[in-house]
């Protein structure tokens, strides 16, 4: 890490010289329908600087970044770049003035060559009108290089590992120049020791004079790179301050303010920890390289686990593989007594599990199909007459769920893509009920989902709790966690490094356990055996 | 729909996009059916003899050969694939059927069963090909087509081989009550697609994979098998038709049901049912069935050039169909 030291003078020095701000907001506002996501914003960063952009889903990060990007206009205030200020000409206004945003999911065409993604939507043209792939390739693998990256040009974007992918998704955002570059969660889908490859690039990009803004939950690495961290929460920007002045847990409770362990206490009146009941579900050694390493946990009847951690630190991972739909490549499952080496999807529905995936739309309805269809749809023995489907029953089924859960429908036989977000996701979770499953793998049940559909669906699973129903509960918004769960584990890097229990389940602890801090040495490793 | 809940009244806009995507389903069905009369009326008038009653009897006959396996095309089509070997499947059936009951001597009963048990099982092969190692559905079947035709006409030597005298035969050949055998077949199959598309967990099931296969397969649902069995249906269904042909003309031919499996994809797609899968309606298929042979018919008794006919056929498919997509993006679920 000496020569990252070395460029950290160069941009030391580079800000001195301080002119107008890269990227400047004054008292910015912005408002969506019930919410103020931006409240009086006033940032301001200059050229080679490296800002980590800090908060909890939903602080305001990503508004301020659209903002910044031209994509939204403030309702109120300005957004100025390189000291001209915007006049809402989009987000192409914003990249003529310099401004450059690599998003978490990578735009690029995996089939064709590194070469060819690099100058995708405009391909160098020579005489003739043919494409000049000699200096294509030359100029491609020139600006990798000069982030650090040695890749063959020819090579398919899809055959290099994630970090390099993303390096060429920098590369790209890097070709107009650009004053400023947004850089939104660019690790999280990397595995640790892909990370320094990013991190590398940033500081030599850093070094040439361009601002930088990180957005970033990995507060080890944010400290590698970035010399300060504005802290945003509730759409307010709280506080900027030096990464190498604050300590982790100052950072910690910035994000969360002072209300988050009032709010904790007060909605803690969560069920009793069922940990003296029978074992559902144990998790042993279970492993899916490279996202989830090793994990052992027991889920017990009627118990809320909470799964915590990070995007990109194997929860989906983990609970796809515990419902058949990934192949462990180790581990084991104890069902009710039954244990398994082997399973699949088919057999785990059988046995009473059902997983309601993160990505609803793609992965969870059929959305030209009736609510009473998708309902029905993982056990019609129920709703049949003989060998064929009774519409009756079917819809008798669907509606006696559709209350229990209050999905709001005007009627069960309309095609559930015509519904809200949240009573999709109910529907989802009906087919379950329908199914009898015993034990429920909730991916982000309330992802995308508005405030009173989000309160819906804690009660009813707290009620399904009650039922005797185990339920693991992955979620990425911390303050959902305490509200339902009995007991956390935190999942980091694919491995569990934290349990909570009781009233151990704070907003804040569980934050701070799924920052991985990058030294290794933070958070001891628990569970295992499980209490 | 009369049946409602009694849940609380939901946001008006989903009550109005609900109510848009059934108008337009409707409106599809209604149109084809618009289309059929105006056929009939200037048909009728224009093309003579075309309201005999020989010729409409012709014309159930001509609607069997696309029908029967455009009703298995429509759950394929509904699965999100296609079939494109029907032509040579139905050739293939023929030929096989022909040659077991003559030269190679099983004797009639064992030609039919094993002429059907072969069609299933090569309709199987592609599904598996498609189901197992994900070869496009288009390929495996384009490879099918290929070898099938050449397989009967190598086994025929590009001849046709005369089916051997039978009542069973004469009885596929000529009429129930005076409807021909095709057509009743087409009907009876009609409503047992019918059954198992509405109110069978399969055919349900067939829906819900075509309309998201990985919703599907977290529920539970056998995808490889519920496709496999598609493609298996699909050739069983061209066996038979090639047994129906064979009997009609008497013998089994290689070179016969050429292009056969642009007429069925056509009725299915001029039908309405979506080639992205998730939606479509057997019965919308029966009236595809219907408009496409009357076209056919039509173009026969006015005279009209055999080649130009192709022509014909090409461009009102297409504009059939465009006028489809074009609903169809209406119809799209934008939420």
């Amino acid at each position: 890490m000496g020569s990252l030291n070395d460029q950290r003078k160069v941009w030391g020095a580079g800000s001195e010289h301080g002119s107008d701000p890269v990227a400047q907001t004054r008292a910015v506002v912005r408002r969506y329908p019930g919410v103020l996501a931006l409240d009086h914003v006033d940032f301001e960063m200059h050229a080679g600087e490296v800002r980590a952009l800090l908060g909890k889903n939903g602080a305001g990060k990503s508004t301020l970044i659209r903002l910044l990007s031209g994509v939204e206009k403030p309702d109120e205030g300005t957004v100025a770049i390189g000291g001209t200020v915007l006049t809402g000409g989009g987000s192409r206004e914003a990249s003529r003035l310099g401004v450059a945003t690599v998003y978490q999911e990578l735009s690029l065409v995996p089939q064709l060559s590194v070469a060819e993604n690099y100058h995708l939507g405009a391909l160098p043209v020579g005489r003739g009108g043919l494409v000049r792939t000699g200096w294509m390739k030359d100029s491609a693998e020139a600006a990798l290089a000069k982030l650090g990256v040695r890749v063959d040009p020819n090579a398919p974007v899809g055959a290099l590992p994630v970090a390099e992918q993303q390096m060429v998704e920098i590369a790209r955002a890097l070709q107009g120049s650009p004053k400023l570059l947004i850089l939104d969660e660019p690790t999280s889908s990397l595995a640790a020791a892909e990370v320094d490859v990013v991190l590398q690039a940033v500081n030599r990009i850093a070094a040439a004079g361009v601002g930088i803004i990180y957005v970033s939950h990995r507060l080890g690495e944010i400290r590698q790179i970035a010399h300060s961290a504005s802290v945003m929460r509730d759409g307010r920007l709280v506080e900027t301050v030096s990464t190498s002045g604050a300590s982790s847990d100052d950072i910690v409770a910035l994000m969360l303010g002072t209300a988050a362990d009032a709010t904790v206490s007060m909605s803690h009146q969560s069920p009793a920890p069922a940990t003296s009941r029978p074992v559902a579900l144990a998790v042993r050694g279970l492993s899916v390289p490279p996202k989830v390493r090793e994990v052992s946990f027991d889920l017990h009847e009627g118990e809320i686990l909470g799964i915590a951690g990070v995007r990109g630190a194997g929860r989906t991972e983990l609970l796809r593989a515990i419902a058949g739909l990934l192949p462990p490549a180790a581990g084991t499952l104890t069902l009710f007594g039954e244990q398994l080496r082997r399973w699949s999807i088919r057999g785990m529905i059988r046995r009473g599990v059902g997983l309601t995936p993160e990505e609803r739309k793609t992965d969870g309805i059929v959305p030209l199909l009736g609510v009473d269809e998708n309902i029905v749809l993982a056990d019609r023995s129920t709703v049949r007459r003989g060998p064929l489907l009774s519409s009756r029953l079917q819809r008798g089924a669907a509606r006696k769920l559709v209350s229990a859960l209050s999905i709001r429908t005007p009627d069960v036989t309309v095609p559930v893509g015509a519904l809200s977000g949240g009573n999709q996701q109910k529907a989802v979770i009906a087919r379950w009920l329908h199914r009898g499953s015993r034990v429920l793998l909730l991916d982000e049940p309330t992802r995308g989902v508005d405030v009173q559909a989000k309160a819906q669906i804690y009660e009813l699973v707290r009620k399904l709790a009650d039922d005797g129903v185990s339920i693991l509960f992955v979620s990425s918004e911390l303050e959902e966690l305490p509200l339902v769960c009995s007991r956390v584990v935190v999942l980091r890097e694919g491995a569990i490094t934290a349990e909570l229990t009781g009233d151990n389940i704070t907003e804040s602890a569980i934050f701070a356990a799924t920052l991985a801090d990058g030294t290794g040495s933070a958070a001891p490793s628990t569970t295992g055996e499980s209490v | 729909m009369s049946s409602t809940v009694q849940t609380a009244p939901a946001p008006t806009e989903v009550q109005q996009q609900v109510r848009r995507m059934r108008l337009s389903r409707g409106v599809n069905e209604l149109g084809l059916l618009a289309a059929i009369v105006v056929l009939y009326l200037v048909l009728g008038t224009q093309a003579g003899g075309f309201l005999t009653g020989s010729n409409q009897l012709g014309i159930l006959r001509d609607a069997a050969q696309i029908g029967i396996a455009a009703w298995g095309m429509t759950l394929v089509i509904i699965a999100g694939d296609i079939d494109i070997s029907i032509g040579p499947a139905v050739a293939f059936g023929s030929v096989m059927v022909a040659k077991a009951a003559t030269d190679w001597g099983l004797g009639i009963p064992l030609a039919v069963v094993l002429t059907l048990v072969i069609g299933t099982a090569i309709g199987a092969f592609a599904g598996f090909l498609r189901a197992q190692y994900n070869v496009p559905a288009f390929i495996a079947t384009l490879g099918v087509y290929s070898a099938l035709r050449g397989l009967a006409q190598f086994i025929s030597n590009a001849l046709p081989v005369p089916l051997p005298e039978s009542r069973f035969f004469d009885f596929l050949a000529g009429e129930v009550a005076g409807v021909p055998t095709p057509a009743v077949v087409m009907i009876v199959l009609l409503a047992v697609f019918l059954v198992i598309a509405l109110k069978t967990p399969y055919g349900r099931a067939v829906y819900a994979l075509g309309g998201n296969a990985r919703a599907a397969e977290l529920a539970g649902i056998p995808v490889k098998r519920i496709r496999i069995s598609l493609f298996a249906v699909n050739g069983l269904l061209a066996a038979i038709t090639g047994v129906l042909l064979a009997a009609r003309l008497g013998s089994g031919n290689g070179g016969s049901a050429m292009g056969l499996e642009f007429d069925v994809i056509a009725a299915v797609v001029i039908g309405g049912t979506a080639l992205a899968g998730g939606s479509g309606s057997i019965l919308a298929t029966a009236l595809g069935v219907i408009f496409i042979t009357l076209i056919g018919n039509g173009l026969v008794l006015m005279g009209v050039n055999q080649f130009l006919q192709d022509v014909v056929r090409g461009v009102i498919i297409v504009l059939a169909v465009l006028i489809n997509v074009l609903l169809g993006r209406r119809r799209r679920l934008t939420s």
